[in-house]
C-alpha cells in the first residue's frame, strides 16, 4: 500500500537526486567553465555612474549640465610595480599620492580605483597610447557636472562635491558609490534625490591580463531627472552685470507665478571649481576670500532692515486704531519721548512740518514713526512684523530657515535678562536696534503688500499653475494695505519722494527706500516694491551692503533693473 | 557506564552525524585558517558537546521531553521576543542573544520548541474528530514564532517553519482539501507578503528570478558562491587549495556558504559525498520512523527530517543558483553552537525513538 510515509519518503529521495543532479551540472558539466571564470578571479564589477538630471531656466536654457570627463583609473590587482613611477610622471603628481589612491578604499574586490580625474583630452589620448607599458591602468570617460554660466545664479543652482566615506558608509549603495558626487548646496543639494538617477554595474568577465572578454550582466544607470527653474538666465545675467564689484543682493518675483525670475547676490563665485579636483586651490582661494563669495546675502545674511520697516510700524499702528492715514504729526526735525529724554534727530535736520501717513512714509520722516512708536508696544510691532513674514521660516527650496531676528520684549528678556525700554521702540519702528532681517523676507514681506495681503511664498522650481491652491490671506484689513500701497507709489512717483531715482517713464513704480545705519562704515542701502503700481506683475527687493542711501544706490539699480525687465518681459503694445 | 548508554542506538545515525561534523570541522579550518577566530577549535567543542546531547537525550527519552514540550514553548518564544529588545545586532539583523559568555541564536531553540509542541498538541487530538480545530490552534502554535523569527528579520528562518508544519500535519492525517486550501492560501497571499518584506530581502528575490537586476550586491555573492562550486568541477582543488573561497569572493564562507569551499576544494565527488551522508541520515530517519507505532514519535521524526531536509535543499541549492540566498545554515556542517546543538537535540529525539520502538 502506497501510504502518507511512502509518499514523503519518494519526495525527499526525488529532491535529493534533483540537487545532486544540479551538483553535476554545475561541477561537471559546466565544471570547466566556471574553472575559466574563476582563475584569477575573471569576473570583474564596473559600476556604472548614472548621469545626473539637467537644471534649466524658464525658457530651457541650460543652467547646468554634464561635460565628458577622462578619468585615468586602475585595478590595483592588475599594476605591476614599474607602472607607479611612470604614472606619477605621466600625471605629474607624486608617486605616493598614485599609492595613496590605489590603495584607496574601494567597493568590491578588483574594482578600479580612480587614481586621477578630469585629465586633459590630449593626456587622455597620450596615456592611451602608452597603454601597453602600463598593465592595469585605463582611461573611463564619464559624465561630470558643468555649469556654463559659471557665477551667473551660483547661490541657487549650488555645487556638488565627491561624498565622504562617512557619508558613503550611510547611504543607499544602489545610488551611491565610493566615487559618486553629492550635491552641497542650492539646488544640487535640494533636490539631490531627485537630479541624481540609479547607479548602474556590470559584470564583465576579463582575460588574465585585464582585458574584457564579455559583459555578463548589465544594468543600464538610470539618468537623474531634470529641473527647470522659474528664474530668468537673461535677467539674472543682466542683474549680475549691475551689480558687479558690489556686496549686494536683488531678488526679483514674478507676482503671478510666484516664482523667483532673478536671485542674484555679490560677489558669487564658480560652482565649477569644486568640480573637478584639479582646481583645488582655486576653491581654497573661494573659500577664505574675506568678501564671502559664497554666502548668498539674499537669504544667508542678515542686515538691519532701516526704513524700509516703517511699512510694517505703518500697517500695525493702522491696523490696531491707533491712526488713519490721515492723522497728522509734526516733525520739526527732533523728538523726544519726553522732556528730560535724549533728543533724536530725524533725517532731515530742519525738520518735514506738518504730515500725514502718506507723506511721512513718502518722505521717509522718522520723526512720524516715533510718533506712532509712543502709541505701539514692541509686542505689537513684533506681532505685525511675523504677520507679514519677517522672521517666519521661509518655504523657498534652497533655503527654510530666516536667520534674521525680530526682537521683542520677551526676546530681550531671555537674551540680556532687561525689560524693554521704551526708547528702544523708537529704534525698532524704524528698524534699526536689535533688528535684522535677510533681502528676501523684505521682498515676500512687499509681495504681500502687493498682492493685497495673500500670503506669498517665492520658490525656484517651476510649478504646474493648478497646483497653486488658495494661499491664505494675512489678518491685516484690506484698506489699510490700500493705504499702505498708495503710500508706496508716492514714493516714487510724488516730487518730494525718497525714491524718485528709480522712476521709469514707461509706466508707475511703487517702492520704498531704506538707509540703514551701520556705524563705524557707510550705512546699507536698501530698496523694495512692485510694479507697476495698479496690477502689479512683480515685486523686488534690491539691497548694497554698506552701499550710502537707499534714496541714491539703491534708486537706481532698481530703475536699471526694471528697464531690463522691460526690454526681456513687458508686453510690447501694453 | 558508556556501554549502556551506547545500546540501543541507531548506528548508522550516530555515523552519518560523526562524518558530517568532521567534514564540517575540516572545511571550517580551512575556509577560515586565515583569518584570525579559531572557528575550528570552537566547532570541535560544539561538536563534542552536541554528541554528548545526542547520547544523553535517548537516556532521558522522547515521552518525558514532549511532556515539557509546552513550557518549553514559551520559554523559546520569550527568548524570541528578548532577542528584540537585548539582541546583538550583525549585519542589520537582531538575531543573537548573549547570555553570559556564550552567544546564542534563540531561532534555532525556536524550531525545535514548535515542533515538539505540535507534535505533542497534533499527537493528543485525533484527526477524525474536530479537525478544523486542531488544525487552527496548530497554525497558531506555528505562526507565532514564525512571525516573531521574521521581525528579526530573518525570513529565511521563518520560512523553514513552514516545511516542518506541513509534514507535521500531514503525517498526522490532515485532511488533503485542507491541505490543498493551505497551498493556495499561501500562493494568494503571497502577492500581500510581498509588501512586508524589507528592500534587502525583495532584491534578493528579485534577484533569484533575474540575476542582472543587482550584478553589483547579491547578484554578485550569488554568481560568486556559482563559480566556487563550479571550478571544484569533478575532482576538486585540493583540500585547502580553493581560491574562490579563500580570497573572500564568497562571504560567510565558514557558516552559511561552506559548502562553496566544499564544492571548490572536493570537487563534485565531495559534494556528492556530502549529499550520500544527507541521504543516509534521512534514509536511517525513515527507519526509524517505520519501526514505530506512536503517532507522535512520527510526526515528531518526520518534523526533525522536514526541518534538516530544507536545510540541506535550501543552503546548497542557493549555491548553485537553484533557490534564492537565504541565511540558513548547512546543518552539522556550518560553523556555529546553536545550529550544530539544536541538530543533535532533533536527532536526538529520533534516536530515542529507536530506542523505545516498538518489537514486531
Amino acid at each position: 500500500m502506497f501510504t502518507r510515509f511512502h509518499f514523503f519518503q519518494v519526495f525527499v529521495f526525488i529532491l535529493l537526486a534533483l540537487l545532486g543532479f544540479g551538483l553535476f551540472h554545475t561541477q561537471v558539466l559546466r565544471g570547466h567553465y566556471f574553472r575559466e571564470l574563476g582563475q584569477r578571479n575573471r569576473i570583474r564589477l564596473i559600476p556604472l555612474e548614472a548621469p545626473r538630471g539637467r537644471v534649466f531656466d524658464q525658457k530651457e536654457r541650460l543652467l547646468a549640465a554634464n561635460r565628458p570627463s577622462y578619468n585615468v583609473v586602475a585595478v590595483p590587482e592588475d599594476v605591476t610595480p614599474e607602472v607607479y613611477p611612470r604614472l606619477a610622471k605621466l600625471l605629474d603628481i607624486p608617486e605616493k599620492e598614485v599609492r595613496r589612491r590605489m590603495s584607496a578604499g574601494r567597493e568590491y574586490p578588483f574594482a578600479p580605483a580612480v587614481i586621477k580625474e578630469d585629465i586633459p583630452r590630449e593626456l587622455a589620448f597620450r596615456l592611451e597610447e602608452k597603454k601597453p607599458e602600463l598593465p592595469g591602468v585605463a582611461i573611463r570617460v564619464e559624465g561630470i557636472r558643468y555649469y556654463p554660466y559659471g557665477e551667473i545664479a551660483s547661490h541657487v543652482i549650488g555645487y556638488i562635491g565627491t561624498v565622504n566615506r562617512v557619508e558613503y558608509d550611510v547611504l543607499d549603495h544602489d545610488r551611491f558609490g565610493v566615487n559618486s558626487k553629492i550635491g552641497r548646496a542650492g539646488i544640487e543639494k535640494a533636490f539631490d534625490d531627485f537630479l541624481r538617477g540609479w547607479r548602474g554595474g556590470q559584470q564583465i568577465e576579463v582575460d588574465a591580463r585585464g582585458q574584457m572578454v564579455q559583459v555578463l550582466s548589465d544594468r543600464k544607470p538610470e539618468p537623474g531627472s531634470d529641473i527647470t527653474l522659474t528664474l530668468d538666465l537673461e535677467f539674472q545675467k543682466k542683474i549680475m552685470a549691475m551689480i558687479e564689484g558690489k556686496h549686494a543682493s536683488i531678488v526679483v518675483l514674478d507676482l503671478e507665478t510666484e516664482g523667483l525670475l532673478a536671485m542674484a547676490s555679490a560677489p558669487a563665485y564658480d560652482p565649477n571649481i569644486f568640480v573637478s579636483p584639479a582646481t583645488s586651490e582655486q576653491r581654497l582661494q573661494v573659500l577664505k576670500d574675506s568678501s564671502s563669495p559664497m554666502l548668498d546675502r539674499g537669504i544667508n545674511a542678515a542686515y538691519p532692515p532701516g526704513s524700509v520697516f516703517k511699512l510694517v510700524t505703518a500697517l500695525a499702528a493702522l491696523d490696531l486704531g491707533k491712526i488713519t492715514p490721515e492723522t497728522r504729526f509734526y516733525c520739526k526735525g527732533s523728538f523726544q519721548l519726553s522732556p528730560k529724554a535724549k533728543v533724536a534727530r530725524c533725517w532731515l535736520h530742519e525738520g518735514h512740518g506738518s504730515l500725514n501717513l502718506y507723506e511721512a512714509l513718502e518722505r521717509s520722516c522718522n520723526v512720524y514713526f516715533w510718533n506712532l512708536a509712543k502709541r505701539l508696544t514692541p509686542d505689537e510691532i513684533a506681532h505685525y512684523a511675523h504677520e507679514l513674514g519677517l522672521g517666519e521660516p521661509l518655504k523657498l527650496e534652497i533655503s527654510r530657515m530666516a536667520p534674521g531676528l525680530i526682537p521683542d520684549s520677551s526676546w530681550k528678556k531671555a537674551r540680556f535678562k532687561q525689560p524693554w525700554y521704551q526708547g528702544e521702540t523708537l529704534n525698532m519702528a524704524i528698524g534699526q536696534g536689535y533688528m535684522l532681517v535677510t533681502p528676501f523676507e523684505i521682498l515676500r514681506l512687499t509681495s504681500i503688500i502687493a498682492k493685497n495681503g495673500r500670503v506669498v511664498e517665492p520658490h525656484l522650481v517651476v510649478r504646474d499653475p493648478r497646483m497653486m491652491h488658495e494661499a491664505p490671506h494675512v489678518a491685516i484689513q484690506e484698506h489699510n494695505l490700500n493705504a499702505i500701497r498708495r503710500a508706496m507709489l508716492q514714493v516714487v512717483e510724488s516730487d518730494y519722494g525718497t525714491g524718485q531715482l528709480a522712476r521709469v517713464d514707461f509706466d508707475k513704480l511703487a517702492g520704498k527706500t531704506g538707509t540703514a545705519q551701520a556705524p563705524p562704515e557707510k550705512a546699507h542701502s536698501w530698496m523694495t516694491g512692485f510694479f507697476p503700481y495698479k496690477d502689479p506683475k512683480i515685486a523686488f527687493v534690491v539691497f548694497v551692503e554698506h552701499g550710502g542711501s537707499g534714496g541714491i544706490t539703491s534708486a537706481r539699480l532698481v530703475k536699471q533693473m526694471l528697464e531690463a525687465w522691460k526690454d526681456l518681459h513687458a508686453a510690447p503694445a501694453a | 557506564m558508556l556501554r549502556r548508554l551506547l545500546s540501543g542506538i541507531h548506528f548508522p545515525l550516530l555515523f552519518s552525524v560523526v562524518a558530517l561534523a568532521v567534514i564540517g570541522i575540516l572545511f571550517i579550518y580551512s575556509a577560515s585558517y586565515r583569518d584570525p577566530g579559531n572557528y575550528e577549535a570552537k566547532q570541535v567543542f560544539w561538536v563534542l558537546t552536541g554528541l554528548t546531547v545526542l547520547i544523553l537525550v535517548p537516556w532521558i527519552g522522547y515521552r518525558p521531553v514532549l511532556s515539557v514540550s509546552y513550557p518549553f514553548y514559551v520559554l523559546t518564544l520569550i527568548l524570541l521576543v528578548l532577542v528584540d529588545f537585548f539582541g546583538s545586532k550583525v549585519l542589520g539583523a537582531q538575531r543573537w542573544l548573549a547570555l553570559g559568555p556564550v552567544v546564542i541564536q534563540p531561532s534555532e531553540f525556536a524550531k525545535l520548541g514548535t515542533l515538539l509542541a505540535v507534535v505533542n498538541f497534533l499527537g493528543s487530538h485525533h484527526p477524525w474528530e474536530g479537525q478544523v480545530r486542531t488544525v487552527s490552534i496548530a497554525l497558531m502554535l506555528i505562526a507565532l514564532p514564525l512571525i516573531l523569527v521574521m521581525k528579526q528579520p530573518d525570513l529565511g528562518t521563518a520560512l523553514l517553519f513552514i516545511p516542518m508544519a506541513v509534514v507535521m500535519l500531514f503525517l498526522w492525517g490532515v485532511r488533503k482539501r485542507f491541505l490543498i486550501a493551505g497551498f493556495s492560501a499561501l500562493a494568494l497571499a503571497a502577492p500581500l507578503a510581498w509588501g512586508f518584506l524589507k528592500e534587502y530581502q525583495k532584491k534578493r528575490l528579485m534577484v533569484f528570478v533575474n540575476p542582472n537586476l543587482d550584478p553589483l550586491g547579491s547578484g554578485y555573492t550569488a554568481i560568486q558562491s556559482k563559480i566556487a562550486v563550479g571550478s571544484g568541477g569533478l575532482w576538486g582543488k585540493g583540500y585547502l587549495g580553493g581560491t574562490q573561497t579563500q580570497l573572500h569572493f564568497v562571504p560567510e564562507h565558514h557558516t552559511d556558504f561552506i559548502f562553496c569551499v566544499i564544492g571548490e576544494e572536493w570537487g563534485f565527488l565531495g559534494s556528492l559525498l556530502v549529499l550520500c551522508l544527507y541521504g543516509f541520515l534521512f534514509h536511517s530517519i525513515f527507519l526509524v520512523m517505520q519501526h514505530t507505532t506512536d503517532v507522535k514519535a512520527k510526526m515528531l521524526c518526520g518534523g526533525v527530517l522536514a526541518l534538516l531536509f530544507s536545510h540541506v535543499i535550501i543552503n546548497i541549492g542557493m549555491t548553485i543558483g537553484l533557490m534564492p540566498i537565504a541565511g540558513v545554515p548547512l546543518p552539522l556542517v556550518s560553523y556555529g553552537g546553536s545550529s550544530f546543538i539544536m541538530t543533535c537535540m532533533c536527532l536526538g529525539l529520533v534516536l530515542s525513538v529507536y530506542k523505545e520502538r516498538s518489537i514486531f
